[in-house]
């Protein structure tokens, strides 16, 4: 049967309806808790693979010094309660779980160990260039392809401290996070596909993949690392003052 | 004599800051677990590491002595069981650690057996389950 104008109209009208709304449709929604998706409990950090990374000379020599002043203590950031920052904190985050609380214009990235905590700024939402604060976890800023969330991280400092991913302040890094389907355990899985460049450290880009475990209705739990470091400050005052500890 | 009186002032002070500020697991043994009965003398819960003080008995079987240890942070424990008022002071308990590798007694706390028998914590290592898990397929 032959089709009217009108009917090639309507067809028309109803596929373009449908193109955009496919084109706007929401984004898929990561907020949760997601727990690394190796053996559940304690442990499970992951780094950029057994491939040795490609350090430009003088930051190897660097990374060298400060691994071997570490070697014997072990002493690491975390151990004095500092967070790792990005990557790491996104790579391992000391086997603790993450939170994501996703709203269309941010997305905040809670890990629980030191509490460290992501901003991810969509469009307007985001700090011009020069207002914007370098830090442990740099600034972050995000866009979705499809459904793919693409951050990008910017304004890090110098973290040479960081025992599987060191860079300079010169690092960026990409990430991209995509839901993954579930695993043998049925639970839904977020992959994270990482890259990170950075002209002072490496020669070439270094990438990185994690993967997430959802765990349904789960909870973050409180991370205070300080208080030992405060009492035996508040005893050392008490101390000098010759008083008892209130 | 003057000094020696001086020595044990300097070595309070130099030992004060790093009482609190060192957290690594480096100087223990995690191919190894080992049980350690005591009485609780002091508790913390705490990130990113536990702190314990047992008293623990002689092996001549008169007197005890005090082992200090440190072990898994609150988070982790919680995740394994533990609960809040599981261990106080005066308890009777027994914990499994990582021994230090240089032979001292003392550890870092895996797990434990709380006084009214509920355990927390894990009740192996990693490398041990690896060791055993190897030891298995070879004897396939």
């Amino acid at each position: 049967m032959r089709q009217g104008k009108q009917g090639w109209r309507i067809t028309f009208a109803v596929g373009a309806l449908l193109a955009s709304a496919a084109a706007m449709a929401a984004p898929p929604d990561f907020t949760g808790v997601w727990t690394n998706a190796g053996r559940p409990g304690i442990g499970g950090a992951t780094g950029p693979g057994a491939a040795p990374l490609p350090f430009k000379p003088e930051a190897e020599k660097r990374v060298k010094a400060y691994q071997a002043l570490v070697a014997k203590s072990g002493d690491s950031p975390g151990g004095l309660c500092l967070g790792t920052g990005m990557p790491g904190s996104m790579l391992g985050s000391g086997g603790y779980p993450m939170e994501i609380i996703q709203r269309p214009e941010q997305i905040t990235i809670i890990y629980e160990a030191h509490s460290e905590t992501r901003r991810v700024y969509f469009g307007p939402r985001n700090a011009d260039q020069k207002d914007r604060i370098p830090g442990r976890n740099g600034y972050s800023s995000g866009r979705w392809e499809g459904n793919t969330l693409v951050v990008e991280t910017d304004n890090l400092v110098d973290a040479v401290d960081q025992r599987s991913t060191p860079h300079s302040d010169q690092a960026k890094i990409v990430e991209r996070y995509t839901l993954e389907g579930k695993d043998d355990q049925g639970r839904q899985i977020l992959k994270a596909e990482m890259t990170m460049t950075d002209p002072v450290f490496y020669t070439a880009p270094v990438k990185m993949e994690k993967r997430w475990a959802q765990v349904p209705n789960g909870r973050l739990l409180p991370y205070e690392c300080n208080e030992e470091m405060w009492t035996a400050r508040l005893e050392e005052l008490a101390d000098k003052a010759g008083v008892p500890l209130p | 004599m003057k000094t020696l009186r001086i020595l044990p002032i300097l070595a309070a002070l130099v030992a004060a800051p790093l009482a609190f500020a060192h957290h690594s697991a480096v100087q223990y043994d995690f191919t190894k677990l080992v049980e350690i009965k005591g009485t609780v003398k002091a508790f913390t819960a705490a990130n990113p590491h536990m702190r314990m003080t047992l008293d623990v008995k002689n092996a001549s079987g008169s007197g005890s002595h005090e082992v200090k240890l440190e072990g898994h942070s609150t988070n982790n424990m919680y995740r394994n069981g533990y609960r809040k008022g599981m261990v106080n002071v005066g308890d009777a308990i027994s914990v499994n650690v990582a021994p230090l590798r240089n032979g001292d007694e003392g550890g870092y706390v895996l797990g434990a057996t709380a006084a009214n028998g509920d355990y927390f914590g894990v009740r192996s290592t990693r490398s041990l389950d690896a060791a055993k898990a190897k030891e298995q397929a070879e004897s396939k």
